[in-house]
């Protein structure tokens, strides 16, 4: 709390200048192209003119404590300090609620939680949590992500995190009881003004300073096309290094951070046809935010519980070895250390030329992106590919060749249909698993993929492709395999797009 | 005088001895470091450096053999050695200095093994993250003589800039200018020098001031091309990194690179004298190649270099396909 008051007292000071103008204006327009009312703006705006330094200032405290409260809902500190510290490991306070609904969605659930396969180092990671603040980075691929994550972190024995949620999430029924309580502020992506993506930053920096573990998805929004994120929107995971900055400027050298690249791996994904759906529509301007998606269905929910994730090891989530918040590596003691292995002081990299830690936002943005570069280098090293994504790619590198592009929306114009020898895909499987084995920095199979024969990898899959979606997206005819939904293909396949090209003859 | 405004130099060749000249005179703290004790030696004994023997080295440029005595002097680095030296030095750098430490180049070359950016280099081989480059049409006899100079500094980082400027900026003689233009830069300086030969081999070849006017302007168009293609602003090259400093090396008769492509034009043999242009017109040359980016006047400069061609054939050659391809 004396954190969060000293913070927004720092801002009040900085920020008279952008004061709530452009705060008005965006509000304004939000809330009267929604057709509500905005008659307050509207009366705060036109009284702007007039008001003199100390009346400004009273404004702009009261703007920021209403987004504050809204940012911070219903976080308590208590809650997560009796759930990280009180609880004996193994019984998640999380998810306890759950597995005492019987039946329903949270006996799925429950059935779920027994179905994620935890993978990487992670006795390491909890001794890192012993050691410092832990900030978990996954890549983001579907609004399961939020449960699937929380429940592979209590797979793994690593403490509960607090993160900021899409004000949606709060919306949804299966969901909504996960986020309350248990680290889960809210984050209203409406809201685009500087002023409140300031407060949230703040806010999440506060957070991080004061040694709560916290989760980001640096990819921002959940991925459209179903790449493993190239480029990273770093958001509020800026807030890492603006944080670590801020202790070491206050002498806690020893309170360290460790950044945990992790990939969340699905068979199939949730949300897969409206989010490719959105990618091909508007590719380069695509929604930012989408509420009318499967997720916001109970029933599709359900039915993806059932169909999809009681799958042994449905979804893998891979935890990679964690970075410190400038994208170095960290050796087993939890020490930074540089390209050519040696430790490395990481107070001097926040120093001025006087020696003393020197506060500088431009620094800290770059040393962010820095940091983002390491994080998208860690991404494809640590993903895992199911059957889905394997055969996906075969198919559709057939599928290339006949049609002579690999551009996808010369190919969806082709008459529906059409279909590939099923041979040359098994064939096709068998070049890419030697191609995955070339290059350990693109990915790794599955651990059934691995020791099955590439006719079973090709069963398996056509057994998910063909029955989740509202049309199969590959299924077999004879000795061919029929593409249902080239669409759905082009996302599946999209998850080895980085693979080199040598791959694709 | 403190490690933060102390000005550490790698390298007493001609501009790493002419900038500590020309820092010392204006009473800055300097730290340069030479690799030979016999360079250091000749400048303890004659107060001058072999490399810049036409200059007094003042007594306020302390000369250490050691890199960790110039770690331990100064936070702010400037390399200052030859593309085919610093692969060594830069290694050599990366066991000494720490995440404190501001290293920028003054390097006009790409580097070895892969043609990389010599910053990309110093990410690989130093702990260090605030780096950059310092370029442009600086001669290290102005530089030593005080007349006036202009150089641009380019980094990601506000603060290697500021540093620059607060610690290199010597009105009137040597005024730096910024950019965040990192790639750019780097990229612009190298090119600069390739094309500064090719202005040497016009000039030797006595072409004429239209074809000359012709050269520089699509000097100017190709290399935007690659810069472009390398992730940087093309409107770089046409700053002081590219064709300020093509304008005045390639009029400037004692220019290493200038030299070369005159001696070339002569009929001279290459022998032992391949110059850091001539470098960069190898290394840029093959980068273009790998990004798919068409270069006929490099590629000129380039085949000449390797004696596949006589310098009028690839005048011609590259005149021909620049026309009918733009």
């Amino acid at each position: 709390m004396e954190r969060w008051s000293r913070a927004r007292s720092r801002r009040r000071r900085r920020c008279l200048e952008y004061v709530p103008s452009p705060t008005c204006v965006s509000e304004i327009k939000r809330l009267e192209s929604s057709g509500k009312d905005a008659h307050r703006w509207r009366e705060l705006a036109g009284r702007l003119g007039s008001l003199d330094r100390a009346a400004l200032a009273a404004e702009l405290a009261r703007l920021v404590a209403h987004y504050g409260q809204d940012i911070v809902g219903n976080f308590d500190p208590r809650v997560y300090r009796f759930a990280t510290k009180v609880l004996t490991p193994g019984l998640g306070f999380l998810f306890s609620p759950v597995r005492s609904v019987r039946g329903g969605v949270g006996g799925l659930l429950a059935e779920l939680d027994s179905r994620i396969q935890v993978e990487g180092p992670l006795e390491l990671l909890r001794a890192m949590a012993e050691r410092g603040t832990l900030v978990v980075t996954p890549t983001h691929s579907s609004n399961m992500d939020s449960v699937v994550i929380g429940l592979a972190l209590e797979r793994a024995g690593l403490p509960p995190v607090t993160y900021g949620a899409g004000k949606n999430l709060f919306t949804n029924p299966f969901i909504s009881f996960f986020m309350h309580n248990l680290g889960a502020y809210r984050v209203d992506r409406r809201l685009r003004f500087e002023l409140y993506k300031d407060i949230l930053k703040e806010y999440s920096t506060v957070l991080l300073e004061s040694g709560y573990h916290s989760l980001f998805f640096p990819g921002g929004t959940r991925c459209r096309s179903n790449v493993i994120e190239p480029s990273l929107k770093l958001g509020l995971l800026g807030t890492t290094v603006t944080a670590y900055g801020n202790l070491l400027a206050e002498g806690a050298a020893h309170r360290r951070m460790y950044v945990v690249p992790v990939t969340i791996n699905y068979r199939l994904v949730l949300e897969a046809e409206t989010l490719i759906g959105d990618y091909l529509a508007e590719t380069g301007k695509s929604r930012y935010i989408i509420t009318d998606d499967e997720f916001s269905r109970l029933g599709r929910i359900v039915e993806f519980l059932r169909k999809i994730l009681v799958h042994e090891g449905a979804v893998v989530i891979r935890f990679g070895r964690p970075l410190d918040p400038l994208g170095h590596e960290v050796d087993d003691d939890g020490a930074s250390i540089d390209s050519r292995g040696r430790v490395v002081d990481l107070r001097g990299f926040f120093a001025g030329a006087d020696g003393a830690v020197r506060k500088d936002e431009q620094r800290d943005a770059e040393y962010t992106r820095l940091l983002g570069r390491k994080l998208a280098a860690a991404y494809p090293r640590e993903s895992v590919f199911h059957a889905t994504v394997l055969v996906a790619r075969a198919v559709y590198d057939q599928l290339c060749g006949a049609a002579g592009t690999r551009d996808i929306y010369r190919l969806a114009r082709l008459p529906p249909g059409r279909e590939v020898p099923a041979a040359d895909v098994v064939r096709g499987l068998g070049a890419l698993r030697s191609t995955l084995a070339a290059h350990p920095e693109a990915g790794r199979l599955h651990h059934r993929v691995a020791s099955a024969g590439d006719g079973a990898v090709l069963d398996d899959a056509l057994r998910a492709l063909a029955t989740y979606h509202s049309h199969p997206v590959v299924e077999r005819v004879g000795e061919a395999l029929r593409i249902g939904d080239v669409k759905l293909l082009y996302y599946y396949q999209n998850r080895l797009a980085h693979l080199p090209t040598e791959a694709r003859s | 005088m403190s490690r933060g405004n102390t000005v550490g130099i790698v390298g007493a060749g001609t501009f790493g001895t002419a900038l500590a000249v020309a820092l010392a005179r204006a009473g800055r703290a300097v730290v340069l470091y030479t690799r030979t004790p016999a360079v250091a030696e000749a400048i303890a004994a004659t107060g001058r450096c072999p490399r810049l023997p036409d200059v007094a080295v003042p007594a306020g440029v302390t000369v250490v053999t050691d890199p960790a005595a110039l770690a331990a002097a100064a936070r702010f680095v400037v390399v200052a050695v030859s593309s085919t030296d610093v692969g060594p030095r830069l290694l050599e750098l990366g066991g000494v200095v720490d995440g404190s430490h501001l290293i920028v180049h003054a390097i006009g070359a790409l580097a070895a093994p892969d043609d990389v950016r010599v910053s990309e280099l110093i990410a690989r081989s130093t702990p260090v993250l605030r780096s950059g480059v310092l370029a442009g049409p600086a001669r290290p006899d102005d530089l030593a003589q005080g007349r006036f100079a202009s150089m641009v500094v380019a980094s990601a980082f506000d603060e290697v800039i500021a540093e620059a400027r607060r610690l290199l900026n010597l009105p009137p003689a040597l005024r730096l200018y910024g950019s965040h233009d990192l790639a750019g830069v780097e990229l612009a300086s190298a090119l600069a020098g390739a094309y500064t030969v090719a202005l040497g081999l016009a000039d030797g070849a006595a072409v004429g001031v239209g074809p000359r006017a012709v050269l520089v302007t699509r000097a100017v168009a190709e290399a935007r091309r690659l810069i472009e293609a390398a992730g940087g602003e093309t409107r770089t090259f046409s700053g002081l990194a590219g064709l300020g400093n093509l304008l005045v090396r390639g009029a400037t008769d004692d220019d290493p690179d200038y030299c070369l492509g005159q001696a070339l034009a002569r009929g001279e043999p290459l022998g032992e004298r391949l110059t850091e242009g001539g470098r960069a017109a190898v290394a840029g040359l093959r980068l273009a190649e790998r990004r798919r980016v068409r270069m006929p006047l490099l590629g000129g400069v380039a085949a000449v270099l390797s004696g596949r061609v006589s310098v009028a054939d690839a005048a011609r050659l590259a005149a021909d396909t620049v026309a009918a391809e733009e």
